[in-house]
C-alpha cells in the first residue's frame, strides 16, 4: 500500500530522500548475473550427465552438441533481437526455412557458387524480416499479430513456390562445413555462432542503431522524444531478426546436405521453443530494453546440453519437450527470484 | 445532530517528503453546492481521496452526520454515502448504461446470473431522474461525451450517495450541456444532496455554488465561507496569493532581438486552429495555461511528435517541415523537456549515462556508425556536474535517483546536444523547492547565454519569476499577452483576466 501511495501522491515538494544505493564491484556483479547463474547450470548438469553416460564428454557428443548448438543459439539471437525491442517474432522459423530453401534453389536451379547463394538467402531473410518490421509500424499493431499472420502466409507461399520439393543438389563444399570437425570437437558452424554472438555483442554495445534499438524497446516514447526514429529502428531489429533466422537455416542444409521444406517442421513451429528458450534464459526482459547476447548464448547451450544428456539418457524424445518446458518454468521463476532480492536489497 | 452533513477536522496527509494536507477543515451543509478550489498541487485531488477512501489521513478526524467516519476503502466511503464524478472517465466503455450505473453492485453475488431486465427497468428511474435520453442496453462507449458525464453522476447517485462531489465535470462540456448540467445539480442540492463542485472555471463556480473552501499548499487558504460577497479578484487571491516567495529578477526584454522560432497560423491535429507566435534569441517566452489548454500539444506539433496540418513554422527566419523529433534535434536544434517526465522524459531502466547521452550518440558517431561510452561521457559529464545531479556515478541506473536529479537529467540531455531553442514544459512538477530555484536560475543561464527558451507552466509564481513575456493559451487559442515587469499582483491578475474572459472583470 505505502508504494501505491508514493506513486499517486500528488508531489508538489518532495524531499529528495532516496535510499542509498549500494556499489558493488563488477566481479560482485558477476556473480549475481543471470548469465553466472546459467555457467553454475552448465557446468551442474555436466557432471551429472558425465557421470551417469561416460559417452556424454565423448569427442563425437561434444563435437554433436556444438553442432546442434549453433542453430539453437542461432534461432534464439533470432528472437533476442526482437525481445529487445518490446516484440516478438513468431515467424523466426518460417523465415528461416523460406530463406534457407531460397539458398538451396540458387545453388540447385540457378547452379550459384554456395558464397553468393548464402548472401541472397541472407537477403531473403532480411527482406521478410523487414516485411513484419514495416507492417508492424504502420499497423501499430503488436508484433504477435503480425508475426504470427505472415509466418503462415511466408510459409504457404515457400510451399507453393517449392512444391513441397525438397533441393538436394547442395554444393559439396557447403555440406562439408556441416561435417567438418576442427581439433576433433569443434565444429565451424559452433565457431560462426561464436563470431557472429560477438559481432552482436558490439553492435549493441558500440553502436548508435543497437543502442537506439534499445532505447526505443526501454521505452518508445521517451525515444521518440529523444530523437529516436523509433518505427526504423524496429524495421531494423526484425530484418536482423529475419538474417539471424536464415544463418540458422541455413546451418541446418549444411548440415543435412539438403533444404528441406520441413526442416523446422509445420509452419517453422519446431524453433518456437528454442527460440524463446534462449533469450528467457538468458536474462532478456521480455519487456524489451535490455539485452544479453552472452546470456541467450549459454541459455541455448545449457538447452542442448539438456536435450543431448537427456536423450543419451534414453529418456523419450516427448519428455524432453516436457522437461524443457519444465525448465523454463523454473527458470523464469528462479529469475525472478533473483531479482526481488537484488531489488529489496537495493543491489541493482 | 449535526448541522453539518460532513465535516473534516484538521485533517493531514504526508506523503513520503511532502505535505499534502496540513491541517485542513471542511464543512458540508445539506442542500448546499459548496466549491473547493486551489491550484495544481494545493491538495484538492488528495482531500478526495481521502474522502473517497483511496488514501488513509494521518492526523485530524472526518465526520458524517456526527458519526466519526474514516473510509478503509472505497466501498466503505460508498457504503457511507460519499460518491465522487471524477475528472477522468471512470465508466467501462464496452459495457451498456444500465451495467455501468449498477456496476458496483453487479457482482455482490458472483454466482447469480444478472437480471437484465430488472437491471434496465432500475435504470430507467435514475436516466429519468437525470433526464438523460438513452436506452439503459446501449453501450456507453456509443454515447456522447455529455451524456458519459451524467451516466457517471446517475452511477453515484444510484449508490445513494449523500455527498456528490463533482471534479472538474465541465471540462469536456459545451455551454448548453454545462447548463443542463447545473439545472441537475441544482435539483439534488434541492433534494437535499451536498455537493462538492471543482472546476477552474471560476464563472461557473459563481453560478452554481453557495460555499467556498479554497486550498493553497495544502492548507486552507479560506475554509467553508459563503460566496456571496467574494468577488473573483477574491478568490483568485485567495488561491494563488504568495507574492512573497517570488524573488525579483530585473525585467528583461528581448523583442528587438532577431526571432529564432516563429509560428504562423499553425493549426494541428490535436486541435489548434490558428496560432502565431514569435520567440526572440535569448528570450524566455511562457506559455501560461490550464491544463487541457492546449500547451503541451502546441510544443510536440513544433517539435514534430504531433502532426501540424496548416500554417508554417520557421526556425531562424527559414520556413521548416518538422515530421519527427529527429528532425528537430539534428536539423533545427530544438529540443524539448517533456513534463511528463518518468514516461516520455526518460528511460528509467537505463543508466545516468544513457540517458544524458542519448541525443548526443549520432553526433559522435564514427562513420561506421559506432561511439565509445568515454567519448559519450566526455560530452554529457560537463553538463551533469553543472547542473549538480547528485548519482554516485554515471551509469547508475536513473530509476534509482530522486525525482529532483531525474529531472536534472531530462534538462541535461538537451544541453548536452546543445540546443539553440528549448521548450521545457511544467520544469518543476514533482521537484523540491530547492531544485526549483535552481531550475530557475539555470533557465535565466541558459536565455543569458543565448538560447531561446519556450516555457509552459501553470505554476503562476514561476512563470512571473521566470519569463519575459508570457502568452495566455485557453482552449487551444492564444487569448493574449501579457509583458513580465515581475509585479506579480498585475502579471498574475492579467493572466487570469486573459483565461477567465475579460468582460466581466472590467465592469468592475
Amino acid at each position: 500500500m505505502a508504494d501505491i501511495e508514493q506513486n499517486s501522491a500528488p508531489v508538489r515538494n518532495p524531499v529528495t530522500a532516496h535510499p542509498p544505493v549500494r556499489q558493488m564491484t563488477a566481479v560482485q556483479r558477476f556473480f549475481l548475473s543471470n548469465e553466472f547463474g546459467l555457467i553454475v547450470l552448465i557446468v551442474l548438469f555436466t557432471i551429472i550427465f558425465a557421470s551417469i553416460s561416460p559417452m556424454f564428454l565423448s569427442n563425437f557428443s561434444l563435437y554433436a552438441m556444438g553442432r546442434t548448438a549453433a542453430v539453437n543459439i542461432m534461432i534464439g539471437f533470432s528472437m533476442m533481437v526482437v525481445i529487445v525491442t518490446g516484440g516478438l517474432n513468431l515467424g523466426v522459423g518460417a523465415i528461416g526455412v523460406c530463406g534457407a530453401m531460397f539458398g538451396g534453389w540458387l545453388m540447385q536451379a540457378a547452379g550459384l557458387h554456395w558464397l553468393p547463394a548464402c548472401f541472397g538467402a541472407l537477403i531473403v531473410g532480411a527482406l521478410l524480416g523487414a516485411t513484419n518490421g514495416v507492417m508492424i509500424v504502420k499497423s501499430g499493431l503488436h508484433s504477435f499479430i503480425i508475426t504470427l499472420a505472415t509466418m503462415s502466409v511466408m510459409f504457404g507461399a515457400m510451399i507453393f513456390l517449392t512444391q513441397a520439393e525438397s533441393f538436394r543438389e547442395i554444393s559439396p563444399a557447403f555440406s562439408t562445413l556441416g561435417r567438418m570437425k576442427i581439433l576433433a570437437v569443434l565444429s565451424p558452424m559452433l565457431l560462426t555462432a561464436i563470431v557472429i554472438g560477438v559481432l552482436l555483442w558490439l553492435a549493441f554495445k558500440f553502436t548508435t542503431v543497437g543502442r537506439e534499438i534499445l532505447a526505443a524497446g526501454a521505452n518508445a516514447r521517451a525515444a521518440e522524444l529523444s530523437g529516436i526514429r523509433v518505427g526504423r529502428m524496429i524495421t531494423y531489429a526484425h530484418a536482423l531478426s529475419g538474417v539471424l533466422a536464415v544463418v540458422a537455416g541455413l546451418m541446418l542444409v549444411s548440415r543435412t546436405g539438403a533444404a528441406i521444406p520441413s526442416m523446422a517442421g509445420q509452419l517453422g513451429q519446431d524453433w518456437l521453443l528454442p527460440a524463446f528458450l534462449g533469450p528467457v534464459l538468458g536474462g532478456n526482459l521480455l519487456t524489451g530494453g535490455r539485452i544479453s547476447v552472452l546470456g541467450t548464448f549459454l541459455g541455448a547451450f545449457l538447452v542442448t546440453m539438456l536435450t543431448t544428456g537427456l536423450l543419451l539418457m534414453q529418456v523419450g524424445a516427448f519428455w524432453v519437450q516436457t522437461y524443457l518446458g519444465l525448465l523454463l518454468l523454473i527458470a523464469v521463476l528462479l529469475d525472478l527470484a533473483r531479482r526481488s532480492y537484488l531489488a529489496r536489497n537495493k543491489l541493482v | 445532530m449535526s448541522q453539518f452533513t460532513f465535516q473534516a477536522h484538521a485533517v493531514t496527509k504526508t506523503f513520503p517528503g511532502v505535505v499534502a494536507l496540513d491541517k485542513v477543515n471542511l464543512s458540508l451543509t445539506p442542500g448546499s453546492v459548496h466549491a473547493l478550489l486551489g491550484e495544481n498541487g494545493a491538495g484538492k485531488s488528495t482531500l478526495i481521496k481521502i474522502m473517497t477512501g483511496v488514501h488513509r489521513h494521518d492526523a485530524g478526524h472526518m465526520e458524517i452526520d456526527g458519526t466519526l467516519f474514516a473510509p478503509q476503502s472505497t466501498r466503505e466511503a460508498i457504503a457511507a454515502g460519499v460518491g465522487v464524478v471524477h475528472q477522468e472517465r471512470n465508466v467501462i466503455p464496452r459495457f451498456s448504461v444500465a451495467e455501468n450505473i449498477f456496476l458496483e453492485t453487479l457482482s455482490a453475488d458472483p454466482w447469480k446470473p444478472i437480471n437484465y431486465p430488472k437491471l434496465y427497468r432500475d435504470a430507467e428511474h435514475w436516466l429519468d431522474l437525470l433526464e438523460i435520453d438513452a436506452d439503459p442496453s446501449t453501450k456507453v462507449e456509443d454515447l456522447p461525451v455529455a451524456k458519459i458525464q451524467l451516466v457517471e453522476i446517475a452511477k453515484a447517485l444510484a449508490l445513494k450517495s449523500r455527498i456528490l462531489m463533482l471534479d472538474e465535470p465541465t471540462a469536456s462540456l459545451t455551454q448548453h450541456e454545462t447548463e443542463r448540467l447545473f439545472s441537475i445539480v441544482k435539483r439534488l442540492r434541492d433534494d437535499g444532496v451536498s455537493l462538492v463542485f471543482v472546476s477552474h472555471k471560476l464563472e461557473e463556480v459563481q453560478e452554481i455554488c453557495d460555499q467556498v473552501t479554497v486550498l493553497r499548499d495544502g492548507r486552507n487558504a479560506c475554509e467553508s465561507q459563503p460566496l456571496e460577497g467574494l468577488g473573483r479578484q477574491d478568490i483568485v487571491r485567495l488561491m494563488i496569493g504568495r507574492t512573497e516567495q517570488i524573488p525579483t529578477w530585473s525585467q528583461r526584454d528581448c523583442r528587438d532581438r532577431d526571432v529564432a522560432l516563429e509560428l504562423r497560423g499553425v493549426a494541428t491535429q490535436a486541435g489548434h486552429t490558428d496560432v502565431s507566435l514569435s520567440l526572440h534569441k535569448g528570450e524566455v517566452l511562457g506559455l501560461y495555461g490550464l491544463v487541457g489548454s492546449g500547451r503541451t500539444e502546441l510544443a510536440k506539433a513544433i517539435i514534430g511528435a504531433d502532426k501540424v496540418t496548416g500554417g508554417e513554422i520557421l526556425v531562424e527566419g527559414t520556413p521548416r517541415n518538422i515530421t519527427s523529433v529527429a528532425d528537430a534535434l539534428h536539423q533545427n536544434r530544438i529540443g524539448y523537456v517533456s513534463e511528463d517526465r518518468k514516461s516520455e522524459g526518460l528511460i528509467l531502466m537505463h543508466s545516468v549515462l544513457d540517458n544524458a547521452g542519448i541525443t548526443v550518440w549520432r553526433r559522435l558517431q564514427n562513420a561506421i556508425g559506432a561511439f565509445t561510452d568515454r567519448s559519450v561521457e566526455k560530452a554529457v559529464s560537463p553538463v551533469v556536474k553543472k547542473l549538480e545531479v547528485r548519482t554516485p556515478s554515471l551509469h547508475q541506473t536513473i530509476g534509482n535517483l530522486s525525482g529532483g536529479n531525474q529531472q536534472k537529467v531530462s534538462v541535461a540531455k538537451w544541453l548536452a546536444a546543445n540546443v539553440s531553442i528549448l521548450i521545457i514544459d511544467e520544469p518543476t512538477v514533482g521537484v523540491d523547492i530547492k531544485t526549483k530555484a535552481y531550475v530557475h536560475e539555470l533557465i535565466r543561464d541558459l536565455a543569458d547565454a543565448g538560447t531561446s527558451v519556450l516555457l509552459i507552466t501553470s505554476d503562476m509564481p514561476e512563470m512571473v519569476t521566470v519569463a519575459d513575456r508570457i502568452l495566455v493559451m485557453d482552449e487551444f487559442q492564444i487569448r493574449g499577452e501579457v509583458i513580465n515587469d515581475r509585479d506579480y499582483d498585475r502579471v498574475s491578475h492579467e493572466i487570469m483576466q486573459h483565461i477567465h474572459g475579460s468582460s466581466e472583470v472590467a465592469a468592475e
